[in-house]
């Protein structure tokens, strides 16, 4: 009896072992996901609500449950929408085919038929773009500046941050993470901001929204860009209104 | 043609009845508008059951030169398999009105899918209303919907859509009982550049359309889509404001399109009848706008 239980105890202890080998990162790329997927990251994601603003204004979300609806609404459009854009533009920029990334940044913008979105896509875009382009300095990153400065490309947000962490050597499957979690820490910090929340509560909502990333990943994982795709009629209106409110904080 | 759509991959087996997309299964209508002196006409039609078109009247008071086509099925509605596909061409400076005779009912399904494949041709100065009934699909109705526009940047385009939650007073209430609508609107200039896509698919057993933010606690959704040159659109943004009325259980908002190609306008409300209306207002503004006629009142038994 007590043999057994001992056998069993070593193969478990081997599996986790093997597993851990096999999915283990190396220190740098860790520390690269969590610099890349910091709110902090001056991209100017700090003035963009993603529509809570005016969902607050017109009293949709008014509490942590109302809040927690509206941030799993958004990851989920964020994953079939600007999540398959990057990891289609994360295919293009590590076999640096150019002209696909064009095609995809070309798509992407076109897809962003609410016009504060568009204005917050192509602003952060620019600005990561920027900021790889100085601190990472490679060759597409530099290049795809230029053709961002010289209005030959939109520089939507997905794709300038695909190109920064193919650079970095980041997979594809952490690059959808550090997008997924820029949408929800966006927004929750944008929450702590525009309404009574605490800290805990956000922090709550956060681990649950990340929980469903890796099964988010999964449903897109093979989709191209004519697959692109969401639908949130509720944050259209209610950004439409913010367009036209006096009274606002952030840029959308 | 459909073979490679994502959304559609878990449907791919055959009806049991007629095989899809064949015959009475195809319909297809293809309406071609030129200008005569006064007015427009109906100068291209060319139909295949179930989809039928029978001749352009001329109805509106407020704009008496404009051919007004009403789109009818003899099939009842949109069956598991049916292909349907609607060209409509207009010819530098013509103007038409296209609707349908009633609401489009997309069945229930047990097989398959149904597609609808739309579009739209707009030469120089011309000027389309493309205004169908809501659609309604029913339990398990699966539908894709593709509209595809080809417009010369002087002309107008107004295209609306109305989704319906379902059957909402039928049995206990079919509210979001349908498999999957899929939906894609993409514009273009005659030379081909792309101006913009919308694409939404809707999957409610998979993933709720009820939560905030998506349908929230709103049961119609209606789309319209205005295309035309800058200064009607800015007048219109200017002219228009969005508004959010929980109360009323009516929300209406609208945005400007990339590359100033015109307005997107988007509605959402309990019932048709007050998203209709809505839709009907902007209708009306649009087209004093463009063509400085209102829209008629509605007739006593619409």
């Amino acid at each position: 009896m007590g043999a057994s239980v001992m056998t069993m105890t070593v193969i478990t202890n081997t599996a986790t072992i093997t597993e851990l080998t096999s999915s283990y990162r190396c220190l740098p790329e860790l520390l690269h996901l969590l610099q890349f997927g910091d709110s902090a990251l001056p991209v100017g994601g700090f003035s963009f609500s993603n529509g809570l603003e005016s969902a607050i204004q017109q009293a949709v979300v008014r509490d942590a449950a109302t809040l927690r609806e509206f941030v799993l609404t958004a990851m989920r459009q964020s994953a079939t929408g600007d999540g398959v854009a990057l990891l289609c533009a994360h295919r293009a920029a590590r076999a640096g085919d150019t002209a696909a990334l064009l095609a995809i940044d070309r798509a992407t913008f076109e897809r962003k038929l609410n016009e504060e979105t568009r204005l917050m896509t192509v602003r952060m875009g620019r600005k990561l773009c920027e900021l790889s382009a100085a601190i990472i300095g490679d060759d597409l990153n530099r290049e795809w500046l230029v053709r961002i400065k010289a209005a030959e490309t939109a520089g939507t947000h997905p794709v300038s941050l695909a190109i920064a962490l193919a650079a970095l050597g980041v997979e594809r499957r952490d690059a959808f993470g550090v997008q997924q979690y820029g949408v929800a820490s966006t927004i929750l910090g944008a929450a702590l901001r525009l309404m009574r929340m605490s800290f805990v509560d956000t922090q709550k909502i956060l681990l649950e929204a990340t929980g469903g990333v890796a099964a988010a990943y999964e449903e897109v994982a093979d989709a191209g860009v004519e697959d692109m795709a969401s639908f949130a009629p509720m944050v259209d209106i209610l950004a439409a209104v913010h367009v036209k409110g006096h009274v606002r904080m952030f840029m959308n | 043609m459909f073979a490679n759509v994502r959304e559609l991959a878990p449907y791919q087996e055959e009806p049991r009845q007629l095989p899809s997309g064949s015959f009475g299964k195809n319909a297809f209508l293809r309406l071609g508008f030129e200008p005569r002196p006064g007015r427009t006409v109906l100068s291209t039609l060319h139909r295949r059951a179930p989809l039928i078109v029978q001749q352009a009247l001329y109805w509106d008071e407020e704009m008496p030169g404009l051919p007004c086509v009403s789109i009818i099925s003899n099939s009842g509605g949109i069956l598991q398999g049916d292909r349907n596909v609607i060209e409509i061409d207009l010819a530098p400076g013509s103007a038409a009105h296209v609707t349908t005779q009633a609401a489009t009912r997309v069945h229930e399904m047990d097989t398959n899918f149904a597609t609808q494949t739309q579009t739209f041709v707009l030469g120089a100065d011309a000027y389309l209303e493309y205004i169908p009934h809501p659609t309604i699909p029913h339990k398990r109705a699966r539908f894709l919907q593709h509209t595809r526009i080809v417009i010369d940047p002087t002309a107008t385009l107004l295209f609306s859509d109305i989704l319906m939650a379902g059957r909402k007073y039928y049995g206990d209430g079919e509210l979001f009982d349908y498999d999957l609508f899929s939906s894609t609107v993409s514009a273009e200039r005659p030379d081909g550049a792309s101006l913009f896509t919308e694409k939404f698919i809707v999957q409610p057993h998979r993933h709720g359309v009820a939560c905030l933010g998506a349908m929230g606690p709103f049961h119609v959704f209606g789309n319209v889509f205005l295309l035309t040159p800058k200064p009607h659109a800015d007048r219109l943004f200017e002219a228009i404001d969005p508004r959010f009325d929980a109360e009323a259980g009516l929300a209406t908002g609208m945005s400007r399109l990339p590359y100033d190609t015109g307005l997107v306008f988007k509605v959402l409300g309990m019932e048709s009848a007050p998203v209709t209306a809505a839709i009907r207002q902007f209708w009306s503004l649009a087209r004093q706008e463009v063509v400085g006629a209102r829209v008629p009142d509605t007739f006593l038994w619409a």
